[in-house]
């Protein structure tokens, strides 16, 4: 019996040893809170920002994710851009505008502006970037952004003006899509398409070096155009993808800028070890797609019902943790022409009557399908929750991402779709209401395997209206069509519409004029250690 | 021996031809498109092709394994899909990190596993028994990520002894490899403990004990050298899989390493890059039970290949 | 060396004489199990963890799926043992009720790998040339084959379901089992009674069997008992990749991952199902500690 009681006391030593490490980092919490108006300090003009996965290419005609972006905008600048609100503002454009008809785009350009390389920039540099993403043979995955483009005309050293080949209203917030910037014409030359390692462009910061697991390092452009910036000599991205990691390196002062920072751990960092979490709304849209061909998603009062039956606000605390907003139309509120509609409110009753009046008194199973990682399989577990408050049994499957791309985008007759529920999350990466709306809901033209519309919705009256206000660069025409198609879809209920997201960072409180845009990119032009 | 050897060494390339028949025919049989994965989801379909085309998934399959081999044969093992880099220069950037993490895992764990194992055996049913099975249970057990994110929570935030992750220097070293040791340590310790116990009651211990020779003598001289076949072939088999990286370490230290590049290759069904790592796991375990085949004649001299 | 030799072959001899005149072999194992206090509970424990198994869902204070969305993330008190998930279910509930499934892959899974790889093991070793060349070479393919691409292939061919869970957890075992059955098959064989069996012409059946099995058989306890932990590891993350368990399922590994964002804030989520794997594991390498003991016919007392 004396062996077990020694088995017995390693047990109780192991359970004191690793509760006493779980406590450690909680002591240290409350130490912080002692300190909490303490500012942090920082010395030498180097920062390290931790990022959650490996850039993929420093060409951002070739990229097709926001973080990657991120770092091409520290190098490179396009001729317009985006402010902390989303809307446009120029860049290396001084001024510009756009014909009736949205077929033709003039920009005057900024006098004195050179690449690090030493070539200046000028409207020559604009028509050889534009043009090379305009050519389809070009492989370059931002082309169809682009591909309406016919003619680039030069009208004079710095004016330049751009020839569509039919209209397109959204063409303004296009160029504003980190895509567009804009490479030395030089470099494009010398280096082909080995300009992914080898960015050259106009912005605050130079390229050093970039080993895709270890980080990304620029320097201080010293000839920047902006006069007195950049503020800080040196930064240095590194891929940390672990959510607590990106925390601790925070904490310890590696690094001195993280994001995401994730929702789960945000408040207990806050203001703590001289950390500010900063969480601000983005244009990250999260829903439930039901399948439109499939029954019983083809009644509107199904669809109705699983609205009514979903506790947004629960979502938002739940699977968010109090970091995110009520969806209150199919696009956020920073994205250009968005209208709010009345959210469908909470209420188990009238969804289980408006199920009774589908004749699905008894309630129905459904599959959900979605993206593997733990943040949706968490929403996905919700979702699973709520509308088993109304008798809808759901299966929740995750898959991985090549599996699932497989089941969403193999379908070659919308008929034979698979798919019945959908946990999905869009980004409208130029920020415009055509991007937040048309590839997902515009149609018969947006079904897989063409565009994203999983829903498969078909509204005509929508499709109409969609393809009125991509004819016209009449902003207010452009704005009252999207209000009625915004009032149409919500009507319609293809998805349940859940949230937006928020966009999630952490820094040290010396930091300034460092902050992620709404659709999650981050800006560092201004930069400054305080 | 040497003709074992040659013989062994020479049977590796037929092998291999196989087994990169079979990795391209797997990699291209299961679900997913790696044009569409790369182009990104909000791709349209005439962004998705022009991927296809750029990327040569457009042809048949028999000509774009045609094309591989040719390139194989050349030593080049093709373009990363996902960041069209050599695929060489992907995997050998994080083969390196992933090795010398392997290597002073390894050393370590092994040392540790055999001191407790011994000590184990020797002791058997007393409390440094049960204190080296609590230990090697606690190793098994404990998930990686746990272990890590605890250790770095200690000694990179509240003591701040080591770094939290990334590869600058020694001190790097330390957590990311206790944490992915600790298995390796267990495993080492529980197989001598047994093997040893094995051995322990043989006659020819029972005469070295009887002959007078010290206990120590009779334990490192002979009881271990005859223990080790197990040992050794267990510390073979984690000594490959720990060169196959580890996703969780890698992600929690941030270190370059193959498991997550395998992962992410395979999120994005990166062909060449999935291929080029099969190819070269299974070269390594080809290698490493070879040596650990060469190390049982070593051991045990009556263990003969014919 | 020709000494020692000969002595093992008296040894074994005797040895085999020794067990015909003791009493049933059952009898004596139990006689000498006995003796092995902390094996013993060990055993009972895992009696008691099957007995869990078959009514835990039925025993859980809480219903392990109704979430409660006002007590999230509780740590452990008097209502909630082990505290409340995310979506304020109660963890020790969960823990009872997931011990079905935990256990039931966790077992099965290393049990079909063990049958499996010492079957080729033994197999290997024993014919050695073509035969052993070929298995072990399958197994270094096997080895290397990372097991996301297994799982992937799996789903695609067989579906998602927890059987599918078992079949590839137990793939990943069989070429370690495989090796380590092998080497102590070479070790067996290199004995001289061996030689001498075979030189009288006794079956090759017969030989590995009675007597190349048995002196496998202690590698093979050591490393069932280790694998069972990492067998219920690998199921849950084989079911974040789509296949096996789905949500609202409890399964101690998903439960113990699930809690890897909340690390900082709520331990308690990981802590729980992290201990309940841990004792298992414990007592699973207690027990066979203990069997092979018993099982040992060179080991008195």
């Amino acid at each position: 019996m004396k062996k077990a009681r020694n088995i017995l006391f390693l047990l109780a030593l192991s359970l004191v040893l690793v509760i006493a490490g779980c406590s450690s980092g909680g002591g240290d919490n409350s130490d912080g809170e002692k300190k909490e108006s303490e500012k942090a300090s920082k010395s030498g003009k180097d920062i390290v920002i931790a990022v959650a996965d490996n850039f993929t290419t420093m060409d951002p005609h070739d990229t097709n994710d926001t973080l990657s972006n991120s770092a091409q905008k520290t190098m490179l600048e396009g001729l317009v851009g985006f402010d902390k609100d989303m809307n446009v503002i120029p860049v290396l454009a001084e001024e510009y505008a756009a014909s009736e008809d949205a077929k033709e785009f003039t920009f005057k350009l900024k006098e004195n502006v050179k690449f690090h390389d030493g070539t200046p920039f000028n409207a020559e540099a604009v028509k050889v970037n534009f043009d090379r993403l305009a050519d389809p043979n070009s492989g370059l995955k931002r082309h169809s952004l682009f591909s309406l483009i016919q003619e680039i005309e030069v009208l004079g050293e710095y004016e330049v003006k751009f020839v569509l080949s039919e209209p397109f209203g959204a063409m303004i917030n296009t160029f504003a899509h980190p895509s567009a910037m804009i490479h030395s014409p030089k470099a494009l030359e010398e280096h082909g398409k080995e300009v992914a390692r080898n960015p050259v462009g106009t912005g605050p910061f130079k390229f050093v070096e970039w080993k895709p697991s270890e980080g990304l390092e620029i320097v201080k452009n010293e000839d920047y155009w902006k006069e007195g910036f950049p503020k800080v000599d040196k930064i240095t991205f590194k891929p940390v993808s672990e959510n607590g990691s990106r925390i601790a390196m925070l904490q310890t002062g590696e690094a001195d800028f993280i994001y995401p920072v994730p929702t789960e751990q945000a408040d207990s960092i806050n203001g703590k070890n001289g950390i500010e979490v900063e969480s601000n709304s983005s244009i990250i849209v999260r829903y439930l797609a039901m399948n439109l061909l499939k029954a019983p998603y083809d009644d509107i009062k199904v669809r109705q019902a699983i609205n009514h039956a979903i506790n947004k606000e629960a979502f938002i605390k739940v699977v968010m943790n109090d970091h995110g907003n009520v969806l209150d139309s199919v696009i956020a509120p920073d994205v250009q022409f968005y209208s709010k509609q009345d959210p469908y409110a909470f209420d188990v009753e009238k969804a289980k009557a408006l199920l009774k009046e589908a004749g699905y008194e008894n309630g129905f199973k459904a599959k959900l399908w979605g993206a593997n990682h733990s943040s949706a399989i968490k929403a996905m577990e919700f979702l699973q929750q709520q509308l088993a408050q109304i008798d809808v049994e759901v299966e929740v499957v995750p898959m991985e991402s090549g599996t699932l791309s497989d089941k969403i985008w193999s379908v070659q007759d919308a008929k034979d779709a698979e798919i019945e529920l959908y946990y999905g999350g869009w980004s409208p990466s130029t920020g415009d209401a055509d991007w937040g709306i048309r590839p997902l809901l515009g149609g018969h033209e947006a079904f897989p395997p063409f565009s994203y519309n999983i829903s498969y919705y078909e509204n005509t009256k929508v499709n109409e209206l969609i393809s009125a206000a991509l004819a016209t660069a009449d902003l207010d025409a452009r704005g009252k069509a999207y209000e009625e198609v915004q009032s149409l879809v919500w009507e319609d209920a293809p998805w349940a519409f859940l949230s937006t997201d928020n966009t999630m960072a952490g820094k040290k409180n010396y930091l300034k004029g460092i902050y992620l845009l709404p659709d999650g990119s981050l800006s560092v032009s201004d930069i400054e250690i305080e | 021996m040497l003709r074992f050897l040659t013989k062994r060494l020479l049977e590796i390339i037929p092998i291999l031809l196989v087994v990169s028949i079979l990795i391209f025919l797997f990699v291209h049989m299961i679900p997913g498109d790696p044009a569409r994965l790369v182009a990104g989801e909000d791709a349209t379909l005439e962004d998705v092709e022009l991927v296809r085309k750029e990327l040569g998934l457009d042809k048949p399959l028999h000509e774009q394994y045609i094309n591989y081999m040719a390139n194989l044969v050349k030593g080049d093992l093709g373009t990363s899909l996902k960041t069209k880099r050599p695929v060489t220069e992907e995997v050998f950037e994080r083969f390196m990190p992933t090795f010398w993490l392997t290597f002073w895992s390894m050393v370590w764990a092994v040392v540790i596993g055999l001191i407790i194992g011994v000590v184990s055996a020797t002791k058997r049913n007393k409390w440094q028994d049960y204190l080296g099975m609590f230990g090697a249970v606690s190793g098994l057990s404990l998930p990686s990520f746990w272990l890590g994110l605890m250790l770095i929570q200690l000694f990179a935030v509240t003591l701040g002894w080591f770094p939290s992750g990334g590869m600058e220097s020694w001190k790097s070293y330390i957590l990311p490899s206790f944490t992915l040791g600790t298995g390796v340590a267990a495993v080492v310790a529980r197989f001598t403990r047994s093997s040893l116990m094995d051995v322990l009651k043989e006659d020819y211990i029972r005469t070295g004990r009887s002959k007078g020779l010290s206990e120590g003598k009779v334990v490192w001289g002979h009881g271990l050298r005859n223990a080790m076949i197990p040992v050794v072939t267990m510390t073979g088999l984690q000594f490959g899989f720990l060169l196959g990286g580890s996703v969780v370490i890698e992600t929690v230290f941030s270190w370059p390493g193959l498991g997550k590049l395998l992962i992410d290759s395979v999120a994005y069904r990166d062909y060449p890059v999935i291929q080029a790592e099969m190819l070269i796991f299974a070269l390594e375990f080809i290698l490493i039970n070879l040596i650990v085949d060469l190390l049982y004649g070593v051991l045990n001299p009556q263990i003969r290949y014919e | 060396m020709v000494e020692l030799k000969l002595s093992k072959k008296e040894e074994y001899m005797k040895l085999t004489a020794e067990q015909i005149t003791s009493r049933t072999p059952f009898s004596e194992f139990w006689r000498k199990f006995k003796k092995q206090k902390l094996a013993f509970i060990s055993f009972f424990f895992v009696v008691f963890l099957i007995l869990l198994a078959a009514i835990g869902p039925y025993v859980a204070p809480y219903d392990i799926s109704e979430p409660d969305y006002d007590s999230v993330l509780l740590g452990p008190s008097a209502e909630h043992w082990a505290g409340t998930d995310a979506y304020g279910r109660d963890i020790f509930s969960r823990i009872v009720a997931g011990t079905q499934i935990s256990l039931f892959v966790g077992l099965s899974s290393v049990l079909l790998g063990a049958i499996g790889g010492t079957v080729f093991g033994l197999l290997a070793g024993y014919y050695g040339k073509w035969v052993d060349r070929i298995i072990m070479r399958i197994c270094d393919v096997l080895l290397a084959f990372p097991g996301i691409l297994l799982a992937i292939g799996i789903i695609a061919i067989l579906g998602p379901g927890l059987g599918n869970v078992v079949i590839a957890v137990a793939i990943f075992s069989i070429p370690v089992f495989a090796r380590i059955v092998r080497s102590s098959t070479l070790a067996v064989k290199s004995t001289l009674y061996v030689e001498a069996t075979k030189s009288i012409g006794a079956k090759p059946s017969r030989i590995i069997w009675k007597h190349i099995f048995p002196g496998t058989v202690s590698s093979i306890i050591v490393y069932f008992t280790m694998r069972i932990g990492s067998a219920i590891l690998t199921a849950a993350s084989l079911s974040f990749l789509g296949l096996g368990a789905q949500p609202p399922t409890p399964e101690w590994g998903a439960m113990l991952s699930g809690g890897r964002d909340y690390l900082n804030i709520a331990p308690h989520v990981t802590l729980f199902p992290g201990l309940a794997i841990f004792i298992t594991v414990l007592a699973f390498n207690l027990l066979g500690d203990g069997l092979r003991d018993a099982l040992d016919p060179k080991i008195k007392d």
